[in-house]
């Protein structure tokens, strides 16, 4: 009875840790939102003006780019991330998968802002990429948007989210019946056409959760546009922490919960439209039936 | 599969292209602080290891080393018990997909924002932001993927074993400790080593709850954005590089090995 109980208590003990301290920090959070700035602190109060600072203000435009940023981003990353994921899961053998895989995870796991720091060097005026494109004659000076420029910012990103974003893809792919493909190709579809009528729409779960994990990370990115941005460049990460900085305490509450609030969203769609056996079935199967 | 041999085969090598193409862009940026480590330090001079011993002379370093280290070695212990009670719960109670989107939800929040809902939420508890808050944010962004390397490890296990012990006599805690723990153990390792890396390397969340404390990552952070880099900053980061490295290195060994003597 005691070891019941005991064995209970380690099966909750996660979702105890991620109620106190993710979920009830978030909801606080919110609150915070609403709350009055007064001199070096803050005061409870339920009060609209930090939206209203936000949503009217200058910073609006801020929020408009950081989507815009972290939808290229995204998108390039799952340009680049969904061939490699097709081609590890349908056509590698298991190991040479396995190794691009751990390959792919390595400089991931190295902190991105110390690889955003070596990019500000290769794109700079005497960076790498600028002598190579001149010792190549493909240009005549340095090339100058390359650094501190969207361009700049979009290479932090990408390399930063990209390389996770092959994980859910490919355990998606890798998940499709190998039968649906071969039926398609025996009905006499060309490759094309069974990858956009049965591939495709079959691996949308992990399309959708790679999208949703650089979406995110993108969208509140504070660091890559400190470093790779140049003086001025404001996403809505790094005026969350500046708006810290000046003290501003429910203004930054309010930002950051806007922030929040889209993404949760996201993953209520998620959530809701995709079965998650299909993208973690391989991991799953034996659990939820 | 579909398709003549010849486009499948162009298809194959356009694919080792991009991602020839990829690994070398991601793996690029981590030479150039080895290069700027080793800068002369005076005009003419030849490559220097100086940096390395030059470092220590700033009196925050020493500490922030220290906290990193402790905060790392407690998150990689703490992390894997949270992950397998999740997985455990995953597998055993009754809302299997709403426990496996809270352990992953820390994904899905960007990090300044659980940065700064964990800074607001310990202040107002009246927690001083020490080395717990900067273990606590750490764990629940290591959470998730510890999370999935050990639901991975028990989707290898067959539950028959377990019915098997109990047939034997165990009881379920028996059951557990001597036949499914040594059997997923190597998934259990696996989310200790992936978390210190985690935590070792995590800069955004946790300057957000750092205090008076700093880790290297913080500290890195703070004196770029004071004083920029330096060649004893990028010293230090190719340290921090290297063991990143190493311990990335020896998670794939260990991992290979009881791989290997498993499906012996």
């Amino acid at each position: 009875m005691r070891s019941a109980l005991l064995r209970r208590a380690f099966l909750l003990l996660p979702v105890v840790f991620l109620v106190l301290f993710l979920l009830l920090p978030l909801a606080f959070m919110v609150v915070v939102s609403f709350w009055k700035r007064a001199l070096l602190k803050m005061e409870p109060a339920f009060d609209l003006t930090n939206y209203v600072d936000f949503l009217a203000g200058p910073r609006l435009p801020v929020l408009g780019r950081s989507f815009l940023v972290a939808i290229e981003a995204t998108a390039i990353g799952l340009l680049i991330a969904y061939p490699i994921a097709y081609y590890l899961a349908r056509r590698a053998k298991p190991n040479t998968t396995r190794i691009v895989l751990v390959l792919l995870t390595v400089p991931f796991l190295i902190n991105y802002i110390i690889r955003a720091f070596a990019w500000t060097w290769l794109l700079g005026r005497t960076g790498l990429v600028n002598a190579t494109l001149m010792d190549l004659g493909l240009a005549d000076g340095p090339i100058d948007w390359l650094l501190y420029s969207n361009f700049s910012v979009l290479v932090g990103m990408v390399s930063s989210y990209m390389p996770f974003m092959v994980f859910p893809l490919w355990m998606s792919i890798a998940g499709i019946d190998r039968r649906l493909p071969e039926a398609s190709w025996m009905l006499g579809a060309p490759p094309w056409t069974t990858f956009r009528k049965v591939i495709l729409p079959l691996s949308m779960p992990g399309v959708f959760a790679a999208i949703i994990f650089s979406f995110v990370g993108c969208f509140g990115e504070s660091a890559v546009p400190i470093i790779l941005g140049g003086v001025g460049y404001q996403l809505i990460g790094n005026e969350i922490t500046s708006t810290m900085d000046t003290l501003n305490y429910p203004l930054a509450a309010a930002m950051s919960s806007v922030v929040t609030a889209s993404m949760l969203a996201l993953l209520l769609v998620w959530y809701f439209a995709f079965d998650l056996r299909s993208f973690l079935g391989k991991i799953l199967a034996w659990r939820i039936a | 599969m579909g398709g003549p041999a010849g486009g499948s085969r162009r298809l194959s090598t356009a694919a080792w292209c991009l991602i020839g193409a990829v690994l070398a862009l991601l793996y690029l940026p981590l030479v150039p602080p080895m290069l700027f480590s080793v800068e002369p330090a005076t005009v003419g001079g030849g490559p220097t290891l100086d940096w390395y011993a030059k470092m220590w002379e700033s009196p925050l370093l020493a500490g922030a080393v220290i906290s990193s280290l402790e905060a790392a070695l407690i998150v990689a212990a703490m992390t894997p018990v949270l992950a397998l009670g999740a997985a455990m719960a995953v597998r055993e109670l009754k809302v299997p997909r709403l426990i496996l989107v809270l352990v992953l939800l820390p994904l899905f929040v960007p990090s300044v924002s659980l940065g700064l809902a964990g800074a607001f939420f310990f202040r107002q508890l009246g927690i001083p932001p020490s080395l717990l808050t900067i273990v606590i944010v750490q764990m629940l962004w290591a959470l998730p993927f510890a999370a999935l390397i050990v639901l991975t490890a028990m989707s290898t296990f067959d539950p028959v074993l377990l019915e098997a012990a109990h047939m034997s006599g165990a009881g379920r805690w028996r059951a557990f400790r001597d036949v499914e723990l040594p059997l997923i153990w190597p998934g259990v390792s696996g989310a200790a080593t992936f978390s210190f890396i985690l935590s070792f390397n995590e800069t955004v969340r946790t300057s957000l709850v750092q205090g008076p404390l700093n880790t290297v990552q913080t500290y890195i952070w703070s004196t770029y954005k004071q004083i920029g880099l330096s060649p004893a900053l990028y010293a230090l980061m190719t340290l921090l590089i290297l063991l990143t490295l190493l311990l990335a290195g020896a998670m794939l060994v260990l991992g290979r090995k009881s791989g290997a003597a498993r499906s012996r």
